[in-house]
């Protein structure tokens, strides 16, 4: 078990440098239209060339990756190119506020998932069908079309909840709970719609199998039968959907901020990104697939945990 | 079979945790719904600015600037210099030195007075800082005390009263600290409350009630919010988040219909520029025929009706109403006639017409346009090929003079002067083939050589006659523009001489 998790470890440090080395790539050689952007129109040819020095865009592309990279090890994720304002200050103030709507939105994925999952495939029927047809339903429709039907209804119309804007639960609880729950139900609504199918499947898969028919025919409780056994057996394919949920999660944060107007990572990412912000992406870069990594990771340790056979692997 | 109990209950109990917040107390503070009080104005901003470097502050929008900094004096909404930090200011005959004083008991935000010296410190780094830094190349400064101060420009300046409306007076301390973009230092009529303040989300201000013009400035507190979605905007609005926001058109009749209140601004000429005058990229451009012919081919009136749902004006010239260079009354050179464009095409040898790139970018207003102008151009058999621009190079390849053909809602500013430097004279980065005219040059040269009112009103009106004779630009829609705000805020007048959002002081 102890290699699995160094052999996980050391395939996330080179996923790490791979994905960022290609990411400072894709930025390179835009150095006199990023100094252009950000001294704006009216930048003589000679402002635009010392800005260039100024930002360190004439140096060749291993050297800037370089210096960034020796600077994130040591936590130093450098300025942004527009702002001035410290990566790591504007990270730290943003990255809790995706967080929030990802952890909650997948604490309340994984509760509802279940449950819904579960019901299906033990009841059948009606319930099953309809399961099916809401999980079609909830997969088909983006989370920015779910999150402005929300704001209509629950902000503008009812005055529920507001419509924009973040509160930090340190300022007011109330206030943090109001500012999330509609993002939150607008990721919701997809996540649980296909990880409910997901588990589903899972369980009915389970549920077939000839040791449950064993199990059954000694006469052990249908309650113990299911929470015991079958979910146990059917966390694998589970926590595979969850992982992949919580990446969704993260691409969906990046429309969801926009239509609630929260401060968070996927707002940063998409205003850095749509002017070349090299420093902001490369920080929005670097915690997505730090986080990106950890989910495995613990997907991975989860499934190790519980499946006995996957630890010889 | 029995219902699985426990999962029931913890889904139930979440959602009741998040349900629990309709019960709550409404937030106050950073980042929460404000909204519209007697003594609180909320803001929002569709971009955040670029940091606290005084040399670097948007005009657009820049609210939180205006609230931290004053000018040595201020532009109003024709580029006319109003009092700020000085009081009292002339320019010499030769149109090269301003000098001004300073009013007396004027002091920044970290208690140091507001002086003579702090002036000279900001022009002296504007002349190597942020993207106007041109604008102050060769300036000479004197301060022969700490109320008095004549900055000099090595050769007439006709905008002379621009560029000191430019600069955000700071300490000299603060530009010499290294530390510009940490906290700003100003003297403005709000002061930065960093503790309510998150970077490119909300910054919040609290009146400063030593400003000598405090009384311009009714609000207690003001809070700028970066919403950079128009729907998010709106429905902050609408719910009362916040006091007010640029809108689109396309929303105008929504907020028209929630009672809130919309303030019409005209700030930008919807129009192509022609600029290659000398067809060196595209010969046929080198026609004034064809480019008469191309100002001939678009129905302005249906454009208005049909493309800005009645929101704009056709437009005859660049300039905006009521700007030196603008000429009252000045009939439509080219009405819309397609027979008679196809014949200037003929003329000109170019019946079959050619072939132009017109680049793209978001914001533009492209998806609407481009339609109507690609078919309009197409009745002269001109072919247009869309370039779409984006990314940080966009801007550069748009100057570059790859295109001498731009469709583009460009500002028509109220200091004509300042339109006519940066679109019609070949040094304006506008002006994107950047030829040369005798004709511009020389009327440019007669503003420069005279501080006489009149007659640079004349020649302005000389050169923009010019450049409608020459077909320069093809003016299609002065398009409105909107700023839809609450009713307990009155706006009575937009000061920006850009003409695209209300300035601070204009809210009442």
């Amino acid at each position: 078990m102890a290699l699995s998790v160094v052999k996980n470890l050391a395939r996330s440090l080179a996923v790490l440098l791979v994905v960022t080395f290609a990411t400072f790539t894709l930025m390179f050689g835009n150095g006199p239209g990023i100094a252009q952007a950000v001294l704006g129109l009216n930048a003589r040819p000679e402002d635009v060339q010392r800005e260039v020095v100024a930002l360190g865009l004439d140096q060749p592309l291993l050297v800037q990756y370089w210096h960034w990279l020796s600077g994130a090890v040591t936590g130093n994720l450098g300025e942004s190119f527009y702002t001035g304002q410290s990566v790591t200050e504007a990270l730290s103030s943003r990255v809790p506020v995706t967080l929030a709507l990802v952890v909650i939105t997948l604490v309340l994925t994984v509760v509802l998932s279940v449950l819904l999952g579960v019901t299906a495939a033990v009841k059948g029927g009606w319930v099953d069908r309809l399961l099916q047809f809401v999980s079609v339903l909830g997969t088909a429709v983006p989370a920015f079309i779910v999150a402005i039907v929300l704001v209509f209804t629950f902000a503008v119309a009812w005055r529920m909840f507001p419509a924009t804007g973040y509160v930090t639960p340190e300022l007011s609880i109330s206030g943090w709970v109001k500012s999330v729950t509609l993002p939150v139900v607008a990721l919701l609504v997809g996540a649980v719609a296909s990880a409910a199918a997901q588990f589903r499947t899972a369980v009915l898969d389970t549920l077939g199998r000839d040791y449950v028919r064993t199990l059954r025919a000694r006469g052990i409780s249908e309650r113990h039968v299911i929470f015991r056994h079958v979910l146990r057996n059917s966390a694998g394919p589970g926590l595979t959907v969850l992982s992949l949920t919580t990446l969704g999660l993260l691409g969906g944060a990046v429309f969801i901020e926009q239509v609630f107007a929260l401060p968070g990572m996927g707002q940063l990412a998409n205003q850095s990104a749509q002017v070349n912000d090299v420093p902001m992406v490369m920080g929005t870069v670097l915690v997505t697939i730090v986080i990106v990594l950890v989910v495995n990771f613990l997907g991975d340790l989860t499934t190790i945990l519980l499946n006995p056979k996957a630890r010889t692997r | 079979m029995r219902r699985n109990k426990p999962a029931l209950i913890a889904s139930i109990s979440a959602l009741a945790l998040l349900l629990a917040g309709c019960t709550g107390q409404s937030a106050t503070g950073a980042g929460s719904g404000g909204g519209a009080t007697k003594d609180t104005l909320t803001l929002a901003m569709n971009a955040d600015i670029q940091g606290w470097d005084p040399s670097n502050q948007p005009g657009y929008q820049g609210w939180p600037g205006e609230a931290v900094w004053d000018q040595l004096v201020k532009c109003n909404e024709f580029g006319k210099a109003e009092p700020d930090i000085a009081d009292k200011w002339s320019i010499s005959q030769d149109s090269k030195t301003l000098t001004a004083h300073i009013r007396e008991g004027q002091k920044f935000s970290d208690g140091t007075p507001v002086d003579s010296a702090a002036v000279a410190a900001t022009f002296e780094y504007m002349t190597s800082h942020g993207g106007s830094s041109g604008d102050y190349k060769g300036i000479k400064i004197e301060t022969p005390d700490a109320q008095d101060i004549a900055i000099t420009w090595p050769a007439p300046e006709p905008l002379i009263i621009a560029k000191a409306c430019a600069p955000k007076i700071t300490t000299k301390a603060l530009l010499d600290s290294g530390k510009i973009n940490d906290t700003p230092i100003g003297s403005g009529p709000y002061v930065l409350d960093a503790g309510a303040t998150t970077r490119g989300s909300v910054y919040t201000f609290t009146k400063n009630p030593n400003h000598w013009n405090a009384a311009s400035y009714p609000y207690q507190k003001l809070v700028v919010k970066v919403i950079e979605s128009e729907t998010a905007a709106v429905s902050a609005l609408k719910t009362g988040q916040i006091d007010g926001t640029l809108i689109s058109a396309q929303s105008y009749n929504e907020v028209q219909a929630s009672g809130k209140q919309i303030t019409t601004m005209h700030g930008v000429t919807t129009r192509l520029l022609l600029t290659d005058h000398l067809g060196k990229k595209i010969p046929a451009l080198g026609s004034l025929d064809i480019r008469r012919a191309i100002n001939m081919v678009f129905d302005k009136q249906t454009m208005v009706k049909s493309l800005y749902q009645g929101h704009g004006e056709p437009a005859v010239q660049i300039f905006r109403k009521g700007s030196d260079a603008y000429v009252d009354g000045m009939s439509d050179p080219y009405p819309y006639n397609v027979d008679a464009a196809k014949a200037l095409m003929a003329k000109a040898g170019y019946a079959n017409g050619f072939t132009v790139e017109l680049p793209t970018m978001a914001g533009q207003n492209f998806e609407t346009l481009m339609p109507y102008v690609s078919q309009q151009l197409g009745l002269l058999n001109i072919k247009v090929k869309q370039v779409p621009l984006s990314g940080a190079n966009a801007i550069g390849d748009l100057l570059s003079g790859t295109y001498p053909v731009v469709l583009w809602q460009l500002g028509n500013l109220g200091e004509s002067l300042k339109d006519i430097d940066v679109a019609v004279r070949p040094t304006g980065y506008w002006n994107l083939s950047h030829q040369p005219d005798a004709t511009v040059e020389g009327l440019w040269k007669k503003i420069a050589g005279t501080s006489d009112v009149a007659e640079r009103k004349a020649a302005q009106q000389e050169i923009n006659k010019y450049i409608v004779d020459q077909a320069w630009f093809a003016p299609m829609v002065d398009p409105d523009g909107f700023y839809a705000h609450s009713a307990d805020v009155k706006i009575d007048h937009v000061s920006d001489f850009e003409g695209l959002a209300p300035k601070l002081r204009d809210f009442k």
